[in-house]
């Protein structure tokens, strides 16, 4: 039973926690990349069908449960877990290593949680060691942000723990498992929490809130765990409740043209988690076979060209120390393999012909056209351009060219970082070229989407062409300007100095003043009664103290004091 | 690339000149047309969205 504990996946990488803290410095990091292995050792092992149930207060816990659909979101979160690990072999931060390992670990765990309850713990395990991520780059405005991250996901996992209790009285089981479209309160309190974390519009402005002011790190461990852990789930509970398939297609659209507004790399990525996020979404509220295999292929890739994406941006601002578009510009001599990497990275999230992407997304897109919906293809097409157009040409045009060459002073990288992303942009290729690989893992069998087809590479091709075409002409107009933008956040950002009086403020100074009441009673009743003496001699003007006590007067007292006694035994015997 | 563009509009008009599973095939060199038309719009509302709505100077929220 212990020895099926411990090797949960999830509860290996935080009993690695426990272990790490224990580990001295400079062996660290290179010990943190044993847990991910282990981890993935054991997603790889265990079969099918496997099970590890335990029972807490009455109720039937299932700790692990394996199926095809739990494994591949397992291999890839243990792997990217492992991969990011290298990425941040250099770093010393005991407690950013820390919050890495709990958070990978929390997002494996929600992978194999065969109960909502089991998945809630590590639902909130998750938020709270991510907000560490954000925090551990000590600057006010990553303070800031990350209390705000914090806020929203607490209310996330309080409404999807709502929904989970509803859900438990309606029906008494709290496995997880396939809910029936309805209008049932319970089940959409769920979607609502689920859909926090997946970053659902308009219950999106955390994520580009708050990745953008994570660390270096950091940033490339959240761009991987918290919305595709909610793709996840979402994929397990809500397939094909068809109004995921609009805001699906909505997100798709809303995240790139956010990602052509704003003006900093990471940002710009940030916002691209949501666009891409809206074809998972898309994909599962679609729900046919293809769908849901394409929008669980599409996950899998998307982790991994996205964590390159923010390897690349997190490169640069390790070596430049800043990630605004505006003063970047002519590192292509300067940072050639950052950029190499990058783009990799940026040609497999368009889709491009022999990277991961072509196979991926087209098989999403696809999908929606063979389940008739050609509403939500011609959508997710629109926002494939925008996504061309924005990670792969405006991002790294402004960073990489524009100017000759850049002025800015460059530090170079650690070592471990090129091999990570050398790591995630081989994998990228190696999917895109061999996608028989990643079709064995995908949970429904057999596979029957070709990618390479005639059509498939004249559609693409037509497409990214032109949009480069669009791109050159018009690239002046998406040049870096020192410019924020505002999103949704902006309906809790600006009144919050209103709440915080309403709310903070106003009962904070409740409080104080209550005490200092108090304090003014206690004073003033201590003063009456400081001195029993002036009570039982009423008659005397004179102050009366205990040395100046006469015999007489403390005999009546030790007489008072023994009658109490008496009685005080009587009453108990 | 405009070779390119000339050799998926060539496999374009010989290969897929029947294929119809979508009521746009009808259209001739559709997709590159739905590229640049998608890209302009996108470019075009994105300025839009951020001149008149969103944009905001750095420190907005700190004031």
């Amino acid at each position: 039973m212990i020895a099926e504990f411990v090797t949960i996946p999830g509860i290996i990488l935080m009993i690695g926690a426990l272990i790490l803290s224990l580990v001295p410095r400079d062996l660290r990091s290179s010990i943190f990349l044993l847990f991910p292995i282990a981890a993935l050792f054991f997603v790889f092992t265990r079969p099918e069908g496997y099970e590890v149930t335990a029972t807490l207060a009455g109720l039937d816990l299932v700790l692990m449960q394996v199926d095809s659909l739990s494994r591949l979101f397992g291999i890839i979160f243990s792997a990217t877990a492992l991969i990011a690990g290298i990425y941040a072999w250099h770093i010393k931060d005991l407690g950013q290593q820390l919050a890495a390992l709990v958070y990978a670990g929390g997002a494996i765990g929600v992978t194999f949680a065969g109960d909502f309850f089991t998945l809630l713990v590590f639902w909130e395990l998750m938020a709270i060691s991510s907000t560490w991520l954000v925090w551990a780059r000590r600057t006010p405005s990553s303070d800031a942000a990350g209390m705000r991250y914090l806020i929203v996901h607490i209310l996330g996992g309080g409404i999807l723990l709502a929904g989970i209790l509803w859900h438990l009285a309606d029906t008494g089981s709290l496995l997880v498992e396939t809910l029936p479209q309805s209008t049932n309160i319970a089940s959409i309190l769920m979607l609502i929490g689920v859909a926090i974390n997946a970053a659902v519009i308009p219950l999106h402005a955390w994520l580009p809130d708050a990745y953008p002011k994570a660390t270096v790190t950091g940033a490339v461990f959240m761009s991987a765990f918290t919305t595709k852990s909610a793709v996840y789930v979402l994929m397990r509970v809500f397939p094909g409740w068809e109004v995921l398939t609009w805001f699906g297609a909505a997100m798709a659209i809303y995240g790139v043209i956010y990602a052509v507004i704003c003006k900093d790399m990471r940002e710009i990525l940030a916002y691209h988690i949501v666009s891409q996020v809206g074809f998972m979404v898309c994909g599962i509220g679609i729900g046919t076979d293809m769908a849901l295999n394409g929008s669980a292929a599409h996950a899998y890739s998307h982790i991994l060209y996205k964590a390159l994406m923010f390897m690349g941006a997190g490169a640069v601002l390790y070596a430049t120390g800043t990630t605004k578009l505006v003063e970047l510009g002519g590192l292509k001599k300067k940072m050639r393999w950052t950029m190499i990497f990058y783009m990799v990275g940026a040609f497999s999230i368009s889709g491009l012909p022999l990277f991961n992407g072509f196979i991926s997304k087209a098989m999403t897109v696809d999908a929606a056209g063979y389940a008739g919906n050609e509403t939500a293809m011609l959508m997710l097409l629109f926002a494939g351009v925008g996504t061309f157009l924005s990670v792969g040409l405006k991002l790294p045009y402004f960073t990489w060219f524009d100017k000759e060459e850049s002025d800015i002073e460059v530090k170079p990288l650690p070592v471990n970082m090129y091999i990570a992303m050398g790591i995630t942009a081989f994998l990228c290729v190696f999917y895109g070229l061999v996608p028989g690989a990643l079709y064995t893992y995908l949970p429904f069998q057999p596979v029957d989407y070709e990618p390479w087809t005639v059509y498939h590479l004249v559609e693409i091709s037509q497409i990214a062409l032109l949009t480069f075409a669009g791109f050159w002409i018009f690239r002046k107009k998406l040049a870096g300007e020192r410019i924020i933008a505002l999103d949704v956040d902006w309906f809790y950002r600006t009144p919050a100095p209103f709440f915080r009086r309403v709310f903070v403020n106003a009962i904070d100074n409740f409080f104080g003043w209550v005490e200092a009441l108090a304090f003014r009673i206690t004073d003033k009743l201590v003063g009456r009664f400081d001195n029993p003496m002036k009570w039982l001699n009423p008659f005397s003007k004179e102050e009366n103290h205990a040395r100046t006590y006469s015999p007489p007067m403390e005999m009546v007292m030790a007489f008072v004091i023994l009658v109490i006694l008496v009685f005080g035994i009587f009453l108990v015997l | 690339m405009g070779l390119l563009l000339v050799v998926t509009l060539i496999l374009e008009f010989t290969y897929l000149a029947d294929y119809d599973s979508h009521w746009w095939n009808a259209i001739p060199a559709f997709y590159a047309l739905w590229g640049i038309i998608s890209c302009m719009v996108i470019i075009y509302v994105a300025k839009f969205v951020s001149n008149n709505i969103v944009k905001r100077s750095p420190d907005y929220y700190d004031r």
